[in-house]
């Protein structure tokens, strides 16, 4: 996979905390690329970096060395205002918990970045997500009406609704039974082979990260290996092989 | 529990900042007003409430209250009590105020408010209220004395030509001597003129009389058996005083003064602190709901209900604790100030150690603590009745009360007010005022309890304008989402606005009111001379005016105070044919031809009151005695003339003072208006600047003033209110940018940029604003057009209704708004944004 067919690069990525003896490395030399089209799950023990490493990719945490390119633009280079764009016109965000504004619907919380850049839905493509979705009769509810499963369906549309170069979902299926779960990661799968769309998740679930096109391992701040095409079978081994191999030989 | 609380305190202090603040001010308020009072009466006591004489005998006045003038008697009765056994000497004096002293360059002094009085020079040094400091002993006419305060700030010396305006002429005269209060009388320390005793009773009353004798016993004589003797040699013509007496009426006298001048600034205090509740309960809900699982935790952990209460409690108390302490040191801080600025004004305002009384202190705590307490009770219970389960929810809400009962009762509540507000209505006159007031108090209370129900329809009517980008639907969201807080927010302002509103349409009309009376009289009469200065001015005035050329006739109205029985009135002396003339009106029964045979015409609202009608005799009550009148005539009610109306020697007759309060001047056929009015102007500018002298041109100039005066204080303090209210929506906003970190988190992390959060906060505050306002005007201008209804007979016939400064108010309401949601964005802005959508 050669560098033009990347969305997001990491070059290099350092992220530490507080300095001298209590620094601490989150992040340490990190280096991927996160083809187009491609499902890529970041696995990882807690306190591996996982999260630290999407936020950095996502534009929301700046990493204190090394860059990261959507497409061809330096995140770390781009000042706060452009950054906000960024993530509002190119980029889908999932989290595990609280995605959606409690005050605004459904359709409302779906259109929402676009109505913040002034933007009008393209229609066919709006009743496109919706109807994969599948909630076509609850979009005039609120989040609180909704279950919690239907509110992370509801976030994932928002999160496909402005055709973003990335989509980054940060333990979706976190607080979901294993049922919405499955229904979440069915939708972001299906965004990736019908669609195109380019995703990267994160989770701790080697069920979850079966849904994708290849898996990246991460311990310690370091990248430590990486499966293609995985199976919830091949996770789980690759996770007890990091386990039984501590981290201090690196 | 105390701990608990003041460790909370201090760790979410920035979510009380605005609560203690709140109460700070109000207590600041009601401390520095307390402050102030006791040091001005204070210190006034030490100096005025003495009296030098021994014993002082004064006139007892036939009417209790609302004299224009002091009652007099004559000379012989000096003379009778120095006989009196026991008197070592008994002299004669004279002090009337209303003079009038004029700078060197022909301008009245400014005197703050403060009497300029007339006396007379004293008899005796042993009972003299002042006393010489430099020159000799005014004599004659030409010849007057300063007191040496008023020569040095006015810039006389002695021997310069000193103009002062009497009510009954234009003096100059020599300055021969400066004055220095020994330490008595109610006139120590204001500006005052002195002549000899002849000259002060020509020049100063017209007519020979004295206002008191001031009496000194005999050595070993008892003061209080002599006051006895004069008492019961002279009788119930006079009122005896010893030394004592008056210094106990003088405290009593400064004490009700002073009384209703803390009275008055303390019901503001309370105001502030009302509309500061408000934003004390809101603090304290959001507070709780913020910190219910910590709240939950302690009662997993074995606290009881009533020690989580106690906890939310004891919070409140270091709040009201803090609040007051600050109150009350910037309160001693004002006082300060206002006590400096009186000095800097150079007024003989004597200087006494500031006093801080301890009630000042116990009272700044109690309300200071008990406000805040009382304020953050239904949070606190609120918090004791968390389950300890929800410590382990995700989703935990303080449990709220449905807001049925809340607008059940609110409903009942309206349904009073319209009640007592449409037999307030129909009721007319002052009762008809007071239940209309008590009518919007409680339509005031209903709606504060009706206000949530209302806040989702008024603020989405509201905001309709503002579009449905985005940020404004967001914005215009949040202020709907929680109705309890937007419209405790709101309802504070509410408050703070319709009173502001209610008093500048009452302040419009009664302006509007006096506007119209002038202009009934100016479309009968070519030219109008009032004065500007004292009430009542020197006949000396219309003899002038008479002589300008183009003058036809002059008409004199005089007024003065009378009672009827227990009904106070006013008393009017008009010349022959005005009330053909001038004074447009319309006889019920009899004519204006009876005031030539002495009877009186009274006006048809008058003589209801007073149950008369043609032909009734009925005695009038002055400063001179009782006297008894017929009723000639009845006229229907008046705005120029709401009075018992005699002729001119009929008013003098029953002791009328020979001064004009009045002049209506017809301009001869042929003449222009305007230069017969500057032929006026000029003849009396010189000697009477204070003369107001208004055709229907200056009549239009003076119409235009802006509505000033008492008005421009009550706003000061009503602004006060308004701005703890302001603080409120800060509040209200800043807590919800706390509350709703990881909404704005996501926010921002799906590309919500500054600007567009900025207009998100700003739409919510002018929702708040704009609903607290509006509901403020209708109800401030709905209250003050029922009051104006109710007195049409009692000065307030016009109703103006000043809508260009009422749109200014609510424009400058969201001016404000936007201001207020400056310090919230700027927070909102810097939140982390990684830390707001944390999963954990």
């Amino acid at each position: 996979m050669g560098v033009a067919d990347a969305a997001v690069r990491a070059v290099g990525v350092w992220k530490r905390y507080g300095g001298g003896q209590t620094q601490v490395n989150a992040l340490a030399d990190v280096s991927a690329d996160f083809g187009k089209g491609r499902f890529t799950a970041i696995m990882g023990p807690s306190g591996s970096g996982k999260s630290t490493l999407l936020h950095c990719l996502a534009g929301l945490d700046k990493p204190s060395d090394g860059s990261v390119f959507l497409g061809d633009v330096d995140l770390t280079k781009v000042p706060e205002k452009q950054l906000t764009h960024l993530r509002r016109d190119r980029i889908g965000f999932v989290f595990q918990a609280f995605n959606l504004v409690p005050t605004l619907t459904a359709l409302e919380n779906i259109t929402l970045p676009l109505d913040l850049a002034g933007r009008k839905p393209d229609q066919d493509w709006l009743t496109t997500v919706i109807d994969t979705i599948g909630l076509t009769d609850r979009l005039s509810h609120k989040p609180s009406e909704l279950s919690g499963g239907q509110q992370q369906r509801v976030a994932c549309a928002r999160a496909l609704v402005s055709r973003p170069d990335v989509v980054f979902a940060d333990e979706p299926t976190g607080n979901l039974d294993s049922r919405s779960s499955a229904d979440v990661l069915d939708f972001l799968h299906r965004s990736v082979r019908d669609f195109g769309q380019t995703v990267v998740m994160v989770t701790h679930d080697p069920s979850a990260a079966s849904y994708s096109d290849r898996v990246l391992f991460l311990a310690d701040g370091t990248l430590q290996s990486e499966l293609i095409d995985p199976t919830a079978e091949s996770v789980l081994d690759t996770m007890k092989k990091l386990d039984s191999a501590p981290a201090e030989q690196h | 529990m105390f701990k608990l609380g003041l460790r909370s305190v201090l760790a979410h202090r920035l979510r009380f900042v605005l609560c203690t603040v709140a109460v700070t001010l109000g207590v600041a308020f009601a401390g520095g007003a307390m402050v102030f009072t006791d040091t001005l009466s204070h210190a006034l006591k030490k100096n005025y409430a003495v009296s030098t004489a021994d014993i002082t005998v004064t006139p007892s006045s036939p009417i209790e209250t609302g004299t224009d003038r002091p009652p007099t008697f004559q000379a012989g009765l000096a003379d009778r009590i120095a006989a009196i056994p026991g008197v070592a000497s008994a002299a004669s004096q004279l002090l009337v105020s209303d003079v009038e002293i004029l700078t060197p360059d022909g301008k009245p002094l400014e005197n703050y408010g403060l009497t300029s009085f007339g006396a007379s020079w004293p008899r005796d040094a042993r009972v003299a209220p002042f006393k010489l400091v430099d020159g000799t002993p005014p004599s004659g006419r030409n010849e007057l004395a300063l007191d040496d305060s008023t020569a040095s700030r006015a810039g006389y010396a002695i021997g310069d030509q000193v103009r002062i305006v009497t009510p009954t002429q234009a003096v100059t005269a020599t300055l021969t001597a400066t004055t220095t209060p020994v330490a008595a009388g109610a006139a120590a320390g204001a500006p005052l003129v002195s002549f000899d005793g002849a000259t002060a009773q020509y020049l100063l009353l017209g007519q020979a009389g004295w206002t008191s004798v001031s009496v000194a016993v005999q050595p070993g004589s008892d003061a209080d058996a002599v006051s006895k003797a004069i008492a019961t040699t002279i009788g119930d013509s006079v009122k005896v005083r010893t030394a004592q007496q008056v210094t106990a009426d003088g405290e009593h006298s400064l004490d009700s003064t002073f009384g209703g001048f803390s009275t008055v600034l303390v019901v503001f205090a309370c105001l502030a602190l009302f509309v500061g509740t408000f934003l004390i309960v809101n603090t304290f809900a959001m507070v709780v709901a913020q910190r219910s699982r910590e709240l939950a935790m302690l009662r997993a952990i074995g606290a009881s209900r009533g020690q989580v209460t106690g906890t939310v409690v004891a919070e409140s108390v270091v709040i009201g604790i803090l609040g007051s302490t600050l109150g009350l040191l910037i309160g001693i801080g004002v006082a300060v100030g206002i006590r400096f600025t009186y000095q800097l004004l150079d007024l003989r305002i004597p200087t006494a150690s500031l006093q801080v009384s301890p009630a000042t202190i116990i009272v700044c705590y109690v309300i200071g603590i008990g406000v805040t307490v009382a304020a953050a009770a239904p949070a606190a219970r609120r918090a004791g009745k968390l389950p300890p389960i929800a410590a382990m929810r995700d989703d935990v809400t303080v449990p709220e009360r449905s807001l049925l009962a809340r607008i059940s009762i609110g409903g009942f509540v309206l349904l009073m007010a319209v009640l007592l507000y449409a037999v307030g209505l129909n009721a007319g006159g002052t009762p008809g005022v007071v239940l209309i007031t008590l009518g919007a108090g409680t339509g005031v209370i209903a709606i504060v309890m009706l206000s949530p129900l209302l806040s989702r329809y008024v603020v989405r009517a509201l905001m309709y304008p503002f579009g449905r980008k985005a940020p404004v639907t967001l914005g215009r969201r949040n202020a709907e989402r929680n109705p309890r807080r937007t419209s405790a927010t709101a309802s504070a302002l509410m408050i703070s606005v319709s009173l502001i509103c209610g008093l500048m349409v009452i302040a419009a009309s009664a302006k509007a009111s006096i506007n119209q009376s002038i202009a009934d009289a100016l479309g009968t009469s070519s030219i109008l001379i009032t004065s500007g200065g004292t009430p009542t001015f020197s006949t000396q005035i219309g003899d002038r005016t008479a002589q300008v050329p183009g003058v036809q006739s002059v008409h004199r109205v005089r007024q003065e105070s009378g009672q009827v029985g227990k009904v106070s009135v006013r008393v009017s002396g008009v010349s022959d044919g005005t009330l053909d003339g001038p004074v447009t009106t319309t006889f019920d029964a009899g004519s204006a031809a009876v005031l030539g045979s002495g009877q009186a015409v009274l006006p048809r609202n008058l003589a209801t009151t007073l149950g008369l009608t043609v032909g009734k005799t009925f005695d009038l009550a002055t400063t001179t005695g009782k006297h008894r009148l017929t009723v000639g005539g009845i006229l229907a009610p008046n705005r120029q003339l709401n009075a018992v109306l005699l002729s001119l020697p009929a008013y003098q007759k029953i002791g009328g003072p020979v001064t004009d309060n009045l002049l209506y001047v017809e301009v001869a056929q042929g003449n222009q208006v305007a230069e017969v009015r500057t032929g006026i102007l000029d003849q009396l500018k010189k000697d009477y600047p204070s003369i107001e002298v208004r055709d229907q041109q200056a009549y239009a100039a003076t119409a235009r003033e802006p509505v000033n005066g008492v008005l421009a204080a009550l706003g000061f303090l009503l602004a006060l209110a308004i701005l703890i209210a302001l603080l409120g929506i800060v509040n209200t906003l800043a807590l919800g940018v706390v509350e709703r970190t990881r909404e704005i988190g996501l926010l921002r992390a799906i590309g919500m940029d500054r600007p567009q959060l900025n207009r998100m906060l700003r739409v919510e505050s002018i929702a708040i604003t704009l609903l607290g306002a509006l509901l403020g005007v209708v109800i401030g201008v709905v209250f003050a057009a029922s009051v104006q209804s109710s007195m049409v007979d009692d000065g307030l016939a016009v109703r103006d209704i000043p809508v260009l400064q009422l749109v200014i108010a609510v424009a400058a309401a969201a001016l404000f708004a936007v201001l207020a949601a400056v310090w919230p964005s700027r927070r909102a802005a810097r939140l982390d944004v990684l830390r707001a959508i944390a999963s954990e």
